[in-house]
């Protein structure tokens, strides 16, 4: 892991950003400091939050999955009738996470070997699992799952720290540590920093592609079966705008769109933080939910365009 | 009368990061000629040719137009000083008209200050009767053949009023006949008193269509010959190196009695290389050369499965490797040192320790499949001071360290996979002299320690002194092997050329 000097100089804009915006949010409001507050705020960014895990290993191979707001969608909600419907509900997870595995290979074939844009793939993956989960949900929403279930979402530790937090901190730091300490995770870095000098270095491209994708997809899921379990509802509507969440906490996090190889999965980790605290000021400062998608947006297009100043003016250097 | 200037650039002195690319190089271009600038790969003529464009900013020198000194900040102030370029890559809009793509950014208009179509290609039509072109001037680009789009290209720069047009290496794509089309065209444009500069590798071309020629080799001139006072000889030699009188004293033997490592036979590539059949045995040190175009890369890529083949086969130590890919080629410790280190040669935002060890790495994890990063460092450190790699530390970003250096963290990957089989495509170009015999040492101590040596260059004397044989190609074909030992650098010139 790097130390923390070079952390600071990366990071310490989102950290600056994070610890002026928890001060200032102090002296603005009581209710923000409380332990109750925070977990509060944990628990609401961990539906983009852990899709964001799977959606920065893609971003770094040079791609993009806007399919992971349908992927989630349809394999959730098929989950969520397989437990109504009887099935234990440990299994009915595990075909949530199978579907998912699917689409994102799916996903990974067209982008690796058909070679079509990212972009484009993903694109009609999402629409045909959107499309599906509209038809089986007919409009509906599910409730009343298994209290075994349940307990993933709402349970709770020491009373006080619920556990889809711990989830969502838990899965970062083993993402963190896999990006870092593994092969198949530097290898990620490598094909996305320069895809033809990895395949003659003689690392496999495409088999990293379908690791990358499969991740998105069920990580994603993951986020979704979580988040079903804590709200005990599956709207048909879940998921919506999902991948642009978690593209916009990638982004600020410091991950490139624009040429792979380059981003952290704790730097998204950051920009997650960094939605979930502004989502949650605007809430207590009772600033209207239909403004947050617009200043969502002017966060990101502030964070991209320092980023680009920054990099412009290192370009220039060489 | 003397002829008039109407470009000249003096003294340039170019370098990026810390590698000198032009050292004090002078051109000129009288009023009305044909100037062809030649060199091999690297001699500087691109980055010459970038700096008059405005797109790189020489270190030192001056240019003057008309014999006023400019400034030419970006290529707008080029195209405003009346220079215009034609890239090597075509730079068309596929889905307008022959029209539309030569009037680009100066397209008709009618009364009202709207598109006006007939116009444009009224216009056209003139133009292209005028140059006895027979396009269509409504025809769309997309279906055009690549002469054709390079015609309009060219054509383009006449509707902008330039007064110097560049062409950047123009014939690399077209056949004969399209050749001599481009020559007619060529010969009109000059009628117009336009002058032209002709970059271009392709000997016989700079012969048929200069009035003089300025070679450039290493960033430094190399010859400035005026029609019908040169053969293709003396452009060889001035591209290719001094002609020396003595013969090397140096030659590198053949080690005798070794295993047969590599062996091809007919190996074919439709258009790019016919019948290669050549081996080569462990220990020794084998070089292949040829002028640009000649197959070089092509082969290379082909033996270490990059590109595919069409027929024949490569045989490693007496067995077939029937579909070589780069993963199982590795596996078979037959490493390829590639082209071009920018784009295929190590990833950039990488440090040095996790480029170097990019294909070992599965030798360098725990028992649980993580990456042991002090048995990596050390490794890392190790093989960089064997390259004697210049660097701050070992986590330095590959991409910010000079092109020698990036070239011997290459060849540190390459390394660390212990090859048998050694292929380097071009090992030194780009970097400094004292680099080089740093990267021979290490070649010659791969080669004692029995692992084959093939390196593919346009160097003659990096062959002749590293290699025990040498075979040249060309046009994709084997033309004759020498022992170095019993030739010299003139006997090389005459066969390339």
């Amino acid at each position: 892991m790097k130390s923390l000097k070079q952390f600071l100089a990366e990071d310490g804009m989102r950290l600056a950003i994070i610890l002026i915006f928890m001060l200032g949010m102090s002296v603005a409001t009581p209710y923000f400091m409380q332990m109750k507050n925070m977990m509060n705020i944990l628990q609401n960014i961990s539906l983009q939050g852990i899709t964001a895990i799977g959606m920065t290993m893609v971003i770094i191979t040079g791609g993009i999955d806007i399919s992971v707001g349908g992927v989630m969608a349809f394999s959730v909600w098929v989950s969520a009738s397989l437990m109504k419907g009887g099935l234990n509900w440990g299994l009915a997870c595990l075909v949530a996470l199978g579907i998912a595995a699917v689409c994102g290979a799916i996903n990974a074939f067209s982008v690796g070997v058909m070679r079509i844009p990212p972009m484009i793939a993903s694109l009609a993956m999402m629409n045909m699992t959107r499309g599906l989960q509209t038809v089986i949900s007919r409009g509906t929403t599910l409730t009343g799952l298994p209290d075994g279930f349940l307990v993933i979402g709402q349970g709770m530790v020491f009373d006080i720290i619920p556990l889809p937090a711990i989830f969502i901190v838990l899965l970062y730091i083993l993402a963190a540590l896999f990006m870092s300490k593994t092969i198949m995770g530097r290898n990620i870095y490598a094909v996305g920093g320069n895809p033809e000098a990895a395949r003659v270095a003689g690392i496999k491209n495409t088999r990293v592609l379908f690791f990358a994708y499969i991740a998105c997809a069920v990580f994603a899921t993951i986020a979704g079966l979580i988040f079903i379990s804590r709200t005990n509802s599956a709207p048909s509507t879940v998921g919506t705008n999902l991948e642009m969440k978690a593209i916009m906490a990638a982004v600020i996090g410091g991950t490139s769109v624009t040429f792979g190889g380059k981003g952290k999965i704790m730097g998204t980790f950051l920009g997650v933080i960094i939605v979930g605290l502004i989502t949650n000021a605007l809430d207590l400062l009772g600033v209207s939910a239909y403004y947050q998608q617009f200043i969502q947006g002017i966060l990101v297009l502030l964070v991209v365009f320092l980023e680009a100043i920054r990099s412009n003016r290192a370009a220039r250097q060489h | 009368m003397s002829p008039k200037t109407i470009v000249r650039m003096h003294d340039i002195v170019m370098s990026f990061s810390g590698n000198m690319v032009l050292n004090h190089v002078d051109f000129e271009l009288h009023e009305g000629e044909v100037h062809s600038l030649t060199g091999a790969n690297g001699a500087g003529k691109s980055t010459l040719i970038k700096i008059l464009n405005g797109i790189h900013h020489p270190v030192s020198g001056e240019i003057e137009i008309n014999g006023q000194p400019v400034q030419i900040k970006n290529p707008k102030d080029a195209e405003k000083h009346g220079l215009a370029f034609v890239h090597q890559e075509l730079n068309v809009c596929l889905d307008m008209t022959v029209a539309e793509n030569m009037y680009i950014g100066n397209w008709a208009v009618n009364s009202l200050g709207l598109y006006d179509k007939k116009a444009t290609s009224e216009n056209a039509r003139k133009l292209l009767a005028m140059m006895e072109v027979d396009l269509d001037s409504d025809a769309p680009v997309r279906n055009l053949r690549t002469a054709e789009k390079q015609i309009i290209e060219i054509l383009k720069t006449l509707t902008t009023d330039a007064k110097v047009i560049v062409l950047d290496e123009p014939t690399s794509s077209l056949n004969e006949k399209e050749k001599e089309n481009f020559f007619r065209i060529i010969e009109r444009v000059k009628a117009k008193g336009v002058s032209i500069i002709f970059i271009s590798h392709f000997l016989e071309d700079v012969i048929q269509l200069s009035d003089r020629v300025t070679v450039l080799k290493d960033g430094v001139n190399n010859g400035l010959f005026t029609a019908g006072n040169y053969t293709k000889d003396d452009l060889v030699t001035a591209m290719m190196g001094r002609k020396i009188e003595a013969r090397a004293e140096r030659c590198v033997a053949a080690p005798s009695d070794a295993l047969t490592a590599l062996e091809l036979k007919n190996l074919t590539r439709k258009n790019k290389f016919t019948d290669i059949s050549f081996s080569i045995q462990a220990g020794d040190i084998v070089g292949v050369c040829g002028l640009l175009g000649a197959g070089k890369t092509e082969i290379a890529r082909a033996i270490f499965g990059l590109d595919a083949f069409d027929s024949g086969s490569i045989e490693l130590f007496g067995k077939e490797v029937t579909k070589p890919k780069p993963d199982i080629m590795i596996k078979n410790k037959v490493t390829l040192l590639t082209e071009e280190r920018k784009l295929e040669g190590f990833i950039p935002l990488l440090s040095i320790r996790e480029n170097t060890t990019l294909s070992i790495i599965k030798t360098m994890c725990t028992r649980l499949g993580m990456i042991d990063r002090g048995k990596q460092e050390a490794f890392a450190d190790k093989i960089s001071k064997e390259m004697t790699v210049k660097m701050s530390s070992i986590d330095q970003q590959v991409v910010s360290l000079s092109g020698g250096n990036q070239q011997k963290v290459v060849l540190a990957k390459c390394l660390a996979t212990e090859p048998r089989v050694f292929l380097l495509d071009e090992p030194t170009r780009g970097v400094d002299v004292y680099a080089k015999s740093e990267i021979y040492k290490i070649l010659a101590e791969a080669a004692s320690k029995g692992t084959s040596v093939l390196i593919f260059s346009s160097e003659l004397e990096e062959l002749l002194e590293n290699c025990s044989r040498i075979i040249i190609l060309k046009k994709g074909q084997i033309y004759a092997t020498v022992n170095t030992c019993e030739t010299n650098k003139n006997e090389l010139l005459s066969l390339i050329g």
